[in-house]
């Protein structure tokens, strides 16, 4: 029961860093219209950059934020040169995509040549791991956590409240229709691109809080982050939170499942015809269960569970 | 440079050998990726996945006494089998979905090759090795080798009619000068390097007992990949073909005709995707040892960038992308015995930078690659 407990906490740090890059994928895809096969890879960049601002010397918080002003304005310079004359062109969804994983693996590999391919750790006090009636929660965690609720927040009143936040909502609802109530459609692309980017970059960053800094971190993550969009359908910002905290949660349990079940996982891994989806429940196999949410929601409820606007 | 296309020394003549193995395989790899993306519009970004299922299904299935041919059967059936999972699932849906649940398809196959033990309870991640080899027992006599050489210049010879009545027919509609010149050029390089293959292969079957292993395969993946070739060009060709290609200019146009897109889509990823597998079953015979790192996404960009530059949508272009692939990671290897001083990883990663730059540039101004058809893969756009 403590194994189950100490499993979903870990799940909530890792959902809340998931939560703002689900987000940002989320806007990305709905609004612009772009699957993004990059952005685990801007993940990777945010992480890499506050890697070498931390390397100066310049404080954690400082060089996170600092890293992801540089994101942001990585992500305006593909606009301008890349994307911006692509939707001008019309083409087509499908060479977008292939556009932007010529893009992943024009970062992926700048970051390797840049900075080596072996993994790296920010420059930070040994943070001290918190042990509440048994259960450690790594000091990080909780600033993950806080972290993440404090841009959740901040995107909320920016969407619900501002006339950038309305307008973008219009755009992902119908382009063609927001643009003749006379909406700057063009503004609201610059700044669907700063707040993505912006999560985008903040999420790496602190994804390198709970993990060890490497060029294929944001890679890794393309696949739970677009079950999670997908999960909590295309487009709904609040969907994707809750799309992302499940996934997570399901990884991280799956990953704690031999410790929660004890002796009895052994037994049940023993017997030939349930070792698949024995197996699947471990730390080897993160990868496999979102892989196996994706598929069963595909299969089940591919319009995701909330109302998106694809 | 040029010593790869003259040469007679026994360690080049060897060298290029390998380099038309390889060639071979990766275009099988890339006429495989080009029946789904070229042909039918599906983004595969899982290839790794499939070549390790067929090369893994192969390799166990022969460990275990399994005769080549059929565990290589098995092994391309398997991979078909993975694709028809994999379209159940996304083919209904947007077409992006297809390119995610590969990806993330690839990457478990990976880590299932790499976590659990396939052979003799031994952990996956030390890798296989130790398994048979196509003909590496076989004892050709002269008239066998002179049989094998016949095969294969024929294989050489049809390509090389097939460049030359090409050739004839563009020096046709070309009318500047300028442009005859470099068309003369292009097709007498071509030519070259066909002739120059020919007479490669044509010394190492007549000395197969030299190097029985790398002539066996040699022999067996030219003639696999001509195969494969031929079943392609056929198949895209019939009207099963001109469904696919409406399907990837306009999907309502092809429903509306009352053509069950699904199926033909299902049809295209688990056709693409046999091709694949048996690929992959050369691929493990070429490393003679698998090992999970041989499965990573890099291989399947490698593919993508072979497919794209040559020309998706068009079979000789894919050939021909496979070839200008090979030249060009030659090409780069010599350039790390210039810089001795770079770690090999940062060559590998300068190369991949060039490989998505030059992906994006493609897609950018020149989708149809060297050969394709830009009328066609863009029409109504």
């Amino acid at each position: 029961m403590e194994q189950l407990i100490q499993s979903v906490v870990n799940g909530l740090s890792l959902g809340s860093i998931m939560a703002l890059s689900a987000i940002a994928l989320t806007l990305t895809y709905g609004i612009l219209r772009l699957s993004n096969f990059a952005h685990g890879d801007f993940m990777t960049l945010g992480a890499y950059l506050t890697l070498l601002f931390n390397s100066f010397g310049l404080n954690i918080w400082v060089a996170m934020v600092l890293s992801t002003l540089c994101v942001i304005g990585f992500a305006l310079f593909t606009e301008q040169i890349l994307w911006a004359r692509m939707r001008r062109g019309r083409t087509t969804s499908t060479t977008l995509i292939i556009i932007s994983i010529g893009l992943a693996l024009t970062l992926r590999n700048s970051i390797i040549l840049f900075w080596g391919a072996g993994p790296q750790n920010y420059d930070l006090r040994i943070s001290e791991t918190l042990n509440i009636s048994g259960i450690r929660v790594p000091f990080n965690s909780f600033v993950v956590m806080g972290m993440a609720i404090a841009a959740i927040g901040l995107l909320h009143w920016v969407l619900q409240y501002t006339k950038v936040g309305k307008a973008m909502r219009a755009v992902a609802d119908d382009i063609d229709l927001a643009r003749v109530t006379g909406i700057d459609v063009d503004r609201v692309v610059v700044w669907t691109w700063v707040l993505s980017a912006g999560l985008t970059g903040l999420a790496g960053s602190m994804l390198g809080l709970l993990e060890k800094v490497n060029p294929n971190m944001g890679w890794f993550m393309i696949l739970p982050l677009f079950a999670s969009v997908i999960l909590g359908g295309i487009g709904n910002p609040y969907g994707a939170i809750v799309g992302a905290f499940i996934i997570a949660i399901a990884q991280e349990v799956g990953a704690g499942m031999s410790q929660t079940l004890g002796p009895l996982y052994v037994t049940l891994l023993k017997n030939s015809f349930l070792y698949p989806i024995v197996r699947l429940m471990s730390a080897d196999y993160k990868i496999g269960i979102a892989l196996v949410i994706m598929v069963l929601v595909l299969l089940f409820k591919p319009q995701g569970l909330f109302r998106g606007t694809m | 440079m040029f010593s790869y296309l003259f040469s007679f020394d026994s360690g080049i003549l060897t060298y290029v050998s390998f380099l038309i193995t390889n060639i071979a395989i990766y275009a099988m790899l890339g006429l495989g990726l080009n029946l789904q993306w070229g042909f039918t519009g599906l983004i595969n970004f899982g290839v790794a996945g499939f070549v390790a299922v067929g090369a893994y299904g192969t390799v166990v299935l022969s460990m275990r006494g399994v005769p080549l041919p059929i565990a290589m059967m098995v092994g391309g059936l398997l991979a078909a089998i993975f694709g028809l999972g994999l379209g159940i699932a996304t083919l209904r849906l947007r077409e992006d979905y297809l390119a995610i649940v590969t990806i993330g398809a690839a990457e478990l196959v990976r880590l299932v090759i790499n976590n659990e033990s396939l052979v003799d309870g031994k952990p996956g991640a030390i890798g296989i090795n130790g398994f048979p080899l196509p003909l590496a027992n076989f004892r050709p006599d002269i008239f066998t080798r002179y049989g094998m050489v016949l095969l294969l210049t024929g294989v050489f010879g049809l390509a090389l009619w097939k460049l030359g009545d090409w050739g004839r027919r563009r020096l046709g509609s070309v009318r500047e000068s300028k442009n005859k010149v470099w068309l003369t050029a292009v097709t007498g390089v071509g030519a070259l390097v066909l002739v120059r293959a020919d007479v490669v292969v044509t010394m190492a079957m007549l000395n197969f007992r030299d190097n029985q292993v790398v002539n066996g395969l040699l022999f067996c993946s030219v003639l696999m990949a001509a195969l494969v070739f031929l079943l392609v060009e056929t198949l895209v060709r019939s009207p099963w073909g001109r469904v696919l290609k409406a399907i990837r200019e306009d999907e309502e146009v092809a429903k509306a005709l009352g053509k069950n897109v699904f199926s033909y889509k299902l049809q295209s990823l688990m056709i693409g995707g046999f091709i694949t597998g048996i690929a992959g079953a050369f691929y493990a015979w070429q490393q003679s040892n698998v090992y999970p790192d041989n499965f990573k996404s890099d291989l399947t960009f490698n593919v993508w960038i072979l497919m794209v530059l040559g020309g998706a949508g068009s079979n000789p272009g894919v050939a021909i992308g496979a070839a200008i692939f090979w030249i060009y990671t030659t090409l780069t290897r010599d350039l790390s015995k210039l810089f001795p001083m770079i770690p090999t990883s940062q060559i590998d990663a300068f190369r991949m930078v060039f490989i998505g730059l030059l992906l994006i540039g493609l897609m950018v101004w020149r989708p149809q690659g060297l050969l394709g058809n830009r009328a066609e893969l863009t029409l109504g756009k």
